[in-house]
């Protein structure tokens, strides 16, 4: 049983990319094998900044053997009176490489055929294998790729070279002139001698011994020792940053860590600022005392052991202290003028052509943030912090800082907003405003900043919208798609009992004297695109696509839509309920004729059924009342599309709104509705009209019934 | 190792390895990457190697002298080799080697390094080399330039010359560098680094260069209609350079800026189309 190793060797890939290309190597050797027939026991794959790797074990001497049927010209033109192959039978057989004598003749369907019966399979793995791997190299996804020297080959980084061996045998692989061999390299400066290699098994344990850890778990785990190695005998613990840890890692193929210091008296900087500058510029880990501030020191993870470190310690310290001096530059420079004076600055940068200057997006903002924040109910200390924040949301753009460090956009609002003693609550406000920066990224922390942060978005949609400019296919260059799944997320979090429908029309409200006119039409579509976002979100979360549309129905607030998407979703699978859902599908049919609000005159029933269902509603309504409330309590606001637990066995009053189902089904089974007498006839529809209205505040719940359709 | 001795060095170490060894040229650039011996060498198929000191101005990264990494003017030593040989990240480790660093025994990195320059109309793929956390080259792989598909692939190697002398000589600022025996970099730029971040930042006079950059910019136009390429070529760097000073001096609103970026790229691709076009027999060439 053979095995595989199959290597390619690059110059050092982007961190990014060592990942992502282990992962795809991993997918198309694995699809090559099972097209090709070869049956395997395992696949490993390896990755460093220097090479995608991938070891298969227990492959067979060749690919499995199995028949295949070709079918040929039809038997009447297949054969020539003398009933020898007629030349259409024998170009057949040739083209297959059989004698033309051995067709036979076999009956399908669609009448006489010929046909042959082809052994395939059988080939050498040794064989098979090496041109699939060359193309495997050609064709590796990638999101950037690139060429060099006078070839053609198209990949992430220039390949060095191969490794193809199939247990102590050299492939033939040749990508584009690049010819396999066995020969792999280790460290670039620790061993830099080419290293024959006898065995696929002998893959990692070799390049360890020349300083690679080709194993990415092995490298983590090594990098995590070594910076909590660095970081103890000084009493403090590395800031935990899963993002810095996968980068840095993919950084090294062998991680050493440095620890080093900085002048103590950067640390009058705030904490973001400098964990912004070591880790973004520098890739270093911060290290924290354990009262969760940060200290004097990082550690930088280097790939190489040297004799003496005190020189690289020496140049990662130089470096961080150039770095940190620009930033106390800007600390200081910034400090010099007030936010508000900055604010000025805003006038300067362009949001969008059309839609004017980020002052002007300001301007809008500040003009519907009140409003919506005493719709959403913030209490009147909030509102005040509100108030406070919105002149300068948005001026942080304006600083040193923030254009050199984009990233602090908000925390440099909320820090130069408490150095001029803004009250801390605005400033939080300014700090919160622009969260969530990513999708899944932190959300809003204090009611204020959220309120903001919902008007920017949707200013933002509805000015793009406006403009024409909506997203199309996976191109969303403006990032709208990100700022309405924003908008969902802090909607749903902070549980505000708003219909999107209004919030869109008071956030329209900001272009009331604008170039751009925010239209019913572009109102409308800006709401259906959030919807469509709030669908996408919740179907992370497992609710199904009908469940979303039956709870979106009506315009909802966005949580409440977001709470009847769970439960409709759980209970549709439910006969009992399905069995509802089909009768209410009936009642709102034909309740639709009927005008909503006009109540069913009993004076006006002739049979049982009627009186009886009418009794039956206002313990039906008294159900869906505290179906809603327990709804409310089971979910109070959660981070939607991050997933939430729901248990719909907890809901009380499902058996109230159910006790409806019983009555409407004997009236619509034994009641003409549409009777000659229009008296009766409206009468009648009213009363569908009075059950559909009672069930719909949770949602158009005939359109759950499809998940089961 | 004296600042002017790692110029030699390095020039001499790349004019054995087959290099041109090119005089600094004489229109303010904002990188070696501007230089006609690199942006327009480096298309076509013709093979091509050139080194050399390529002093350069970014009128925006002054800091009147304070700042001991960040100039308004300062020296990169600028590599082109095209086609890029396959053991071209070798050979640059080599070059290390001949200014007395010992790649053993320093943290040596390539770092990913995603370049672009939107008023060349050109980019490429390579690192940062970084040196025990300091950026001292930057290593790219040209795929495009002017807006043309760069065939064969150029490499640019450009040393941050200032900081790699920095670290073999052991000072804390650039111009704390011995130039040459007695002579510091100070001494040679440190009056006119102040003075010019001072014009930069506060005394570029914007209408003149507004003008400036219409007229270089008509200027261009004009001379390539002679398919006067090298000339035009000049024209389109002092117009990035008038546009640079306007961007120092604060007054460009983002889309303004925006608008003189994609001016001053039109100007640069049209001068590659001009370069790279086949020769017109023209009347009167004999």
């Amino acid at each position: 049983m053979p095995d595989l190793l199959f290597e390619i060797g690059t110059e050092e890939l982007p961190s990014w990319y060592v990942d992502q290309g282990r992962e795809a190597l991993h997918e198309r050797v694995t699809a090559l094998l099972e097209d090709a027939g070869l049956p395997y026991a395992q696949v490993t794959s390896f990755a460093t900044p220097r090479r995608l790797a991938v070891r298969v074990t227990g492959l067979p001497e060749a690919t499995e053997r199995t028949t295949v049927k070709r079918r040929g010209p039809s038997a009447k033109v297949a054969f020539e009176a003398d009933g020898s192959p007629s030349k259409a039978a024998a170009g057949f057989a040739r083209g297959l490489g059989v004698d033309p004598n051995a067709l036979r003749v076999e009956t399908t369907e669609r009448g006489d055929y010929v046909v042959v019966e082809l052994e395939v399979g059988g080939e050498p793995t040794a064989e098979v294998l090496p041109e699939r791997l060359a193309e495997v190299v050609r064709s590796l996804p990638a999101p950037r790729k690139m060429r060099w020297g006078s070839g053609e080959l198209a990949f992430v980084r220039p390949v060095s070279w191969l490794v193809a061996l199939l247990d102590d045998t050299v492939l033939p692989v040749d990508v584009d002139g690049l010819k396999a061999d066995r020969v792999t390299r280790g460290h670039r400066f620790m061993a830099p001698d080419p290293i024959a290699l006898d065995h696929p098994g002998a893959y990692e344990d070799r390049l360890r011994d020349a300083f690679v850890l080709a194993s990415p778990q092995e490298r983590r785990d090594r990098l995590r020792e070594a910076l909590a190695g660095a970081a103890a005998p000084e009493g403090l613990t590395p800031v935990e940053d899963d993002e810095l840890l996968a980068e840095v890692v993919n950084l090294v193929e062998w991680p050493v860590a440095i620890l080093g210091r900085f002048d103590a008296r950067y640390l009058a900087l705030p904490d973001e600022v400098l964990s912004t500058v070591m880790i973004h510029h520098q890739r270093y880990v911060p290290l924290q005392a354990p009262t969760g501030e940060l200290a004097d020191r990082f550690v930088g993870i280097s790939n190489t052991v040297v004799g003496d470190a005190s020189a690289v310690r020496a140049g990662y310290e130089a470096v961080l202290d150039g770095r940190l001096y620009d930033a106390r530059f800007f600390w200081d420079s910034d400090r010099s003028q007030t936010l508000a004076q900055h604010a000025w600055g805003l006038a300067g940068i362009a949001f969008q052509k059309g839609l004017g200057t980020v002052e002007d997006k300001v301007a809008r903002v500040r003009a519907v943030a009140p409003l919506v924040g005493q719709s959403v109910g913030l209490d009147e200390k909030t509102m005040a912090a509100l108030q406070s924040a919105l002149p300068l949301f948005k001026a942080d753009l304006a600083t040193g800082m923030v254009d050199e460090l984009p990233e602090l956009e908000g925390v440099m609002g909320r820090s130069y907003a408490l150095e001029e003693g803004l009250s801390p609550a605005a400033a939080q406000a300014l700090e919160d405003a622009v969260l969530p920066k990513v999708s899944g990224g932190a959300l809003p922390a204090g009611d204020a900043g959220a309120v903001v942060s919902v008007c920017d978005r949707l200013d933002t949609l509805l000015g793009f919208f406006a403009l024409g400019k909506r997203p199309s296919g996976s191109a969303d260059p403006f990032g709208l798609r990100r700022a309405a799944n924003g908008l969902a997320r802090v909607l749903t979090a902070n549980a505000w009992d708003v219909s999107l429908r209004d919030l869109v029309a008071m956030v329209a409200e900001g272009y009331a004297d604008a170039d751009v006119v925010a239209s019913e039409d572009v109102r409308l579509e800006v709401e259906r695109f959030v919807w469509d976002r709030v669908a996408s979100l919740l179907g992370d979360e497992g609710v199904g696509v009908t469940a979303v549309r039956a709870a979106t129905a009506g315009a909802p607030p966005v949580v409440l839509a977001a709470r009847r998407a769970h439960l409709l979703d759980a209970v549709s699978a439910t006969p009992a309920f399905e069995a509802l859902q089909a009768l209410y599908k009936r009642a709102a049919n034909l309740g639709s004729q009927a005008p909503s609000g006009v109540a069913p005159d009993p004076s006006r029933f002739t049979e049982e059924e009627e009186a009886a269902l009418l009794r039956s509603l206002p313990a039906a309504a008294d159900g869906v009342e505290t179906v809603i409330a327990s709804l409310q309590r089971l979910l109070p606001g959660w981070d939607v599309g991050q997933g939430v637990a729901f248990d719909w066995t907890k809901v009380d009053g499902l058996d109230a709104v159910l006790s409806v189902k019983e009555p409407l089904d004997r009236y619509l089974d034994d009641v003409l509705v549409m009777v000659d007498d229009p008296k009766v006839r409206e009468n009648r529809l009213a009363l569908l009209r009075a059950v559909s209205d009672t069930l719909s505040a949770l949602g158009a719940i005939d359109e759950a019934l499809a998940t089961s359709a | 190792m004296q600042f002017q001795d790692i110029t030699l060095t390095l020039d001499r170490f790349w004019s054995d390895r087959g290099c041109v060894i090119a005089p600094p040229f004489d229109t303010e650039v904002g990188a070696g990457t501007f230089y006609p011996t690199t942006f327009l060498r480096a298309l076509g198929g013709e093979p091509w190697r050139v080194a050399g000191l390529a002093p350069s101005r970014r009128p925006a990264d002054g800091r009147y002298g304070d700042n001991p990494y960040r100039f308004q003017y300062f020296y990169q030593y600028q590599v082109l080799l095209k086609p890029s040989p396959a053991d071209v990240q070798d050979v640059y480790l080599e070059s290390l080697g001949a200014l007395g660093i010992d790649v053993t025994q320093h943290d040596i990195r390539f770092v990913e390094d995603n370049w672009e320059s939107p008023t060349l109309g050109a980019w490429g793929l390579g690192w940062e080399v970084w040196m025990d956390g300091m950026e001292i080259t930057q290593f790219t792989y040209f795929q495009q330039v002017g807006g043309m598909d760069c065939k064969p692939v150029s490499v640019e190697l450009t040393y941050g010359l200032e900081r790699i002398a920095m670290y073999l000589q052991g000072v804390q600022h650039a111009f704390d560098l011995e130039v040459a025996p007695g002579v510091t970099m100070g001494d040679l730029r440190r009056d006119f680094e102040v003075q010019h971040s001072r014009y930069n930042f506060e005394m570029v006079n914007a209408d003149l260069q507004r003008t400036l950059f219409d007229a270089f910019e008509q200027e261009v136009v004009r001379l390539l209609d002679e398919r006067l390429i090298h000339p035009a070529y000049e024209f389109v760097l002092k117009a990035s350079h008038a546009f640079n000073l306007l961007d120092a001096r604060g007054v460009l609103s983002h889309s303004e800026r925006q608008g003189y970026v994609q001016r001053v790229r039109r100007l640069a691709e049209s001068c590659a189309a001009a370069y790279v076009a086949p020769q017109d027999t023209k009347e009167g060439d004999a």
